[in-house]
């Protein structure tokens, strides 16, 4: 064999030579495999140890509404998608006989997020829309696969001289969310990969939504009145 | 030169820095920005943290490190793979010492040793190969680990292995290679990386012409180099001055090792014995198209992952770990959101804080201050203001 055949050998696409497929296919199929179990396992742990801690989240949330306060919710990248849907969540129930809820995702005003960030710094981005807009007693919900964003433990400062009930949606090992000591209430999935923690934060939200609604249904009564829709 | 302290002479060092200075004068480019080198190669990392070369540059380059420790890139779940071997009775499962401590899902292989597994460290695969023939009642698993610099020795192990008819030894296959990965970075579509140092024992093997496209398609100087400070100037400088006469070429700075044609029997026993994976998973970077290699069929013999039906490859999963951006220049390490905490060389979560070739373990093993102290000092100090 000649050196140039086989440095081919070592390195095809140097040479233009096509992938081989059925290695590809059958390298993928394991991958879904691997993948999928990873995914079920990282749920089925965070749930047997964390299931107590989400009826108490829920509780805070339901508190929250039955009190008139409305929720915010933050996140960067695929965590602020998160955030958004998780505010979609309450705001449009798709379970007849549930009320629409307050609910804010802090990341979708461009113009102001644009704002903060050119004249102060990302890391103020949350924060500063919290002190425009929540109140005592309001409600606020952040994500973060690390447990790091600066934005966030900005916010969750500010959350806590405002008076607001706080919640943490964390990875890995809680980072600064769980360190802090700022947050009333931090989930942690423990595990590094982005895409294990964020799978079961979404269904997390998902539950704690589902909860939250449960909680609210019995206090109907006592939230009549309220100018928003817990009735 | 003759000795190895020739090789790392102030003098010399102090003249080539300042060419080099003088040589970016001429680089409009470099009036705007530093301009970014990446090192691949671990041992050059190492050499540059060891000599405090960066701190001798001038600030219009700025050096990046690559992903080149192939200890550093392996994913955990080939980590798991070799404690599930490793903890069968009849297996005696050899590996390098670097590789001992890596941490898989749930444990390293130096902890599944101290739980009870027969792990022994070797310095060559004829170790393991010796080893299989004085315990013939037992299974010898090597551990095959490196870039193309170690994959001849593996192969020519697994010659010799079926020229004696030894069939209590296998492969654990984890051979990579470097050429796909320095195109996957070149790939990117936010690479900033202006010309690269490449690996000096992997083009021993593959010799220059696999780095041929680096130039041609990327337009990026690349020079071969070798491991001692000097060495590493004088790549520098080769690199500059492609760059100040405005050209892009693979250059040989190593040629007292490297021959233009590589190792062509080395060569020669690597495609005799393995053939490419469709892709290889990579901590810390995610999969890479045909960047990793397996044994041929014929040599299933000799396949730990064919005699012990270990779990097959598995795409990366991202990490909180920002390896990638470090790599492609886009961030320095400590300006990873989980550099010093939880990522640290005693709990590496990516591949650069792995072993001490890593750029994340040289800036945290040579003093840098860990981000979480910086992070937690901010956080304590705001707090401080808002109570």
């Amino acid at each position: 064999m000649s050196t140039a055949s086989a440095l081919e050998g070592l390195y095809p696409f140097l040479h233009g030579r096509p992938k081989d497929a059925l290695l590809e296919h059958t390298a993928l199929l394991e991958s879904v495999r691997r993948k999928s179990a990873d995914s079920l396992a990282a749920k089925e742990r965070f749930y047997r140890e964390h299931a107590e801690d989400v009826v108490a989240c829920a509780h805070t949330l339901a508190a929250v509404y039955a009190a008139g306060g409305r929720l915010f919710a933050m996140g960067n990248g695929g965590s602020s998608c998160d955030a958004s849907h998780f505010c979609v969540e309450f705001q449009h129930p798709v379970t007849a006989g549930r009320p629409a809820l307050p609910a804010m995702n802090l990341s979708m005003d461009m113009a102001m997020f644009s704002a903060v960030c050119n004249d102060v710094g990302v890391r103020h981005v949350f924060a500063r829309q919290l002190k425009a807009h929540a109140r005592k007693g309001d409600g606020l919900v952040g994500f973060s696969t690390s447990g790091n964003s600066e934005n966030l433990m900005q916010a969750f400062a500010i959350a806590r001289d405002l008076g607001l009930r706080t919640i943490g949606f964390a990875g890995g090992d809680g980072g600064a969310m769980l360190r802090s000591g700022l947050l009333e209430h931090c989930l942690v999935v423990d595990t590094d990969s982005i895409h294990r923690v964020q799978e079961v934060h979404v269904s997390l939200y998902h539950i704690l939504w589902d909860l939250t609604h449960t909680l609210l249904a019995d206090q109907r009564g006592a939230t009549k009145g309220t100018d928003h829709a817990v009735r | 030169m003759q000795y190895v302290d020739e090789f790392r002479d102030p003098q010399k060092a102090r003249a080539l820095v300042h060419q080099i200075d003088a040589l970016l004068e001429r680089i409009p480019t470099a009036r705007n920005r530093p301009l970014q080198i990446m090192e691949f190669c671990g041992g050059h990392t190492h050499t540059i943290f060891r000599y405090g070369l960066e701190q001798m540059l001038p600030k219009r380059i700025e050096m990046v490190h690559g992903p080149g420790c192939p200890v550093c890139v392996l994913p955990m779940g080939r980590v798991d793979d070799c404690i599930a071997i490793a903890q069968r009775p009849e297996v005696i499962f050899t590996t390098f010492g670097d590789a001992m401590r890596v941490p898989g899902s749930q444990k390293s292989l130096l902890q599944a040793k101290a739980d009870g597994a027969d792990v022994r460290m070797v310095y060559s695969p004829l170790d393991a190969l010796d080893l299989a023939r004085r315990n013939p009642d037992r299974e010898v698993v090597f551990f095959a680990l490196g870039f193309e610099t170690t994959m001849p020795a593996t192969a020519l192990t697994v010659q010799q292995a079926e020229r004696e008819g030894i069939r209590n030894f296998s492969l654990f296959c984890n051979h990579i290679t470097t050429i796909p990965t320095i195109k996957a970075i070149l790939d990117s579509p936010d690479m900033q990386i202006d010309g690269f140092l490449a690996p000096g024992h992997v083009c021993m093997v593959v010799g220059e012409a696999p780095f041929g496209f680096v130039a041609r398609d990327y337009h990026r100087p690349i020079v071969i180099t070798g491991f001692e400070p000097l060495d590493i100037l004088q790549s520098l400088w080769m690199v500059i001055r492609q760059m100040a006469e405005g050209r892009c070429a693979v250059e040989n700075q190593y040629a007292r090792v490297v021959p233009a044609a590589g190792n062509p029997p080395g060569l020669k026993a690597i495609n005799d014995v393995f053939e490419l994976r469709a892709f290889f998973e990579w901590r810390g970077l995610g999969s890479i198209d045909h960047s990793g290699v397996r044994m041929r069929s014929k040599y299933a013999a000799f396949d730990a992952e064919h005699k012990f039906a270990v779990p097959n490859l598995r795409i990366a999963d991202p990490k909180s770990c920002q390896c990638g951006e470090v790599l492609k220049g886009n961030i320095r390490p400590w300006e990873c959101k989980v550099y010093g905490a939880p990522c640290s060389p005693e709990t590496p979560l990516g591949a650069l804080m792995v072993s001490s070739e890593g750029a994340c373990a040289a800036y945290y093993n040579y003093g840098q201050q860990p981000r979480r102290m910086q992070t937690d000092a901010r956080m304590a100090a705001h707090l401080e203001t808002t109570r």
